[in-house]
């Protein structure tokens, strides 16, 4: 069991790494958006589904998944927050942050 | 109606605590129905098909997944071949349940992110061609739809 949960903590740590690359070569606020959907989605999902499969099936476990629950739920609205905060100040994509 | 969102509170408290000891569950208690007392019932929830609502979540998940895979592909390429570019995207919700749940599941998904939110219009920035495509597909909308079914008739 304990190899399951290491397996998915690499996998997720890949996608942490391309999101953090990603937030590094995306040019704008918008697309780097982009990147960070892919470290919460999947990256975040499978170090923390990782994490309660080497935990076993006890407290810390449902309290993962409480945790994951809650970070799809809360992610989107964070994310939609900040493009939506760019886009009314007057940025547009395509066109980097210093237009 | 409440009394299900005082269980639900309740059931939060109990994992998030793990102490079982006679003081804390039953401020617990109390904490969850007096929080569940002061607040408005969610409209809706009590229509939702919940049913739908739980196959909806293997099925989001696997978008994630494959777009995911899409998105780092891209991200990983030397050429960074990305076309970002804001579309209008019409859709036929117009209560706050469903665009949020389109509105979310979009913003979800890598390669899609809702700019702005209107009854019946999103903002949406997509990141390539291909996260267009899965975009305007509808089958967002279409099991959106299946979620909130039961609450048809309602507006």
């Amino acid at each position: 069991m304990s190899w399951l949960g290491i397996a998915l903590i690499v996998i997720g740590l890949f996608f942490l790494v391309v999101g953090s690359i990603g937030m590094l070569r995306l040019p704008d606020v918008f697309s780097r958006a982009h990147a960070l959907s892919v470290t919460d989605s999947l990256g975040a999902l499978f170090v923390l589904l990782g994490l309660a499969v080497y935990e076993g099936f006890n407290t810390n476990f449902l309290r993962i998944i409480v945790v994951l629950g809650l970070i799809y739920l809360l992610n989107p609205v964070i994310a939609h927050a900040t493009v939506r905060a760019a886009y009314r100040s007057g940025l547009r994509p395509g066109k980097g942050d210093d237009q | 109606m409440r009394i299900l969102t005082a269980v639900i509170l309740f059931a939060l408290w109990l994992v998030l605590s793990a102490t079982y000891d006679p003081a804390h569950v039953i401020v617990g208690a109390v904490v969850s129905a007096l929080v569940a007392w002061l607040n408005p019932a969610l409209p809706h929830m009590r229509r939702l098909s919940w049913f739908a609502a739980l196959a909806y979540q293997p099925w989001l998940f696997g978008r994630i997944l494959k777009s995911g895979l899409h998105v780092s592909r891209l991200i990983l390429d030397p050429k960074l071949p990305i076309s970002p570019e804001l579309v209008r995207h019409k859709t036929k919700f117009t209560r706050d349940g469903e665009l949020v749940a389109l509105g979310n599941s979009i913003t979800l998904t890598p390669g899609t992110i809702t700019v702005e939110v209107a009854p019946g219009e999103l903002v949406v920035h997509a990141i390539d061609e291909e996260s267009r495509k899965d975009l305007l597909d509808g089958s967002f909308e279409a099991k959106i739809a299946g979620v909130f079914a039961a609450t048809e008739g309602e507006r």
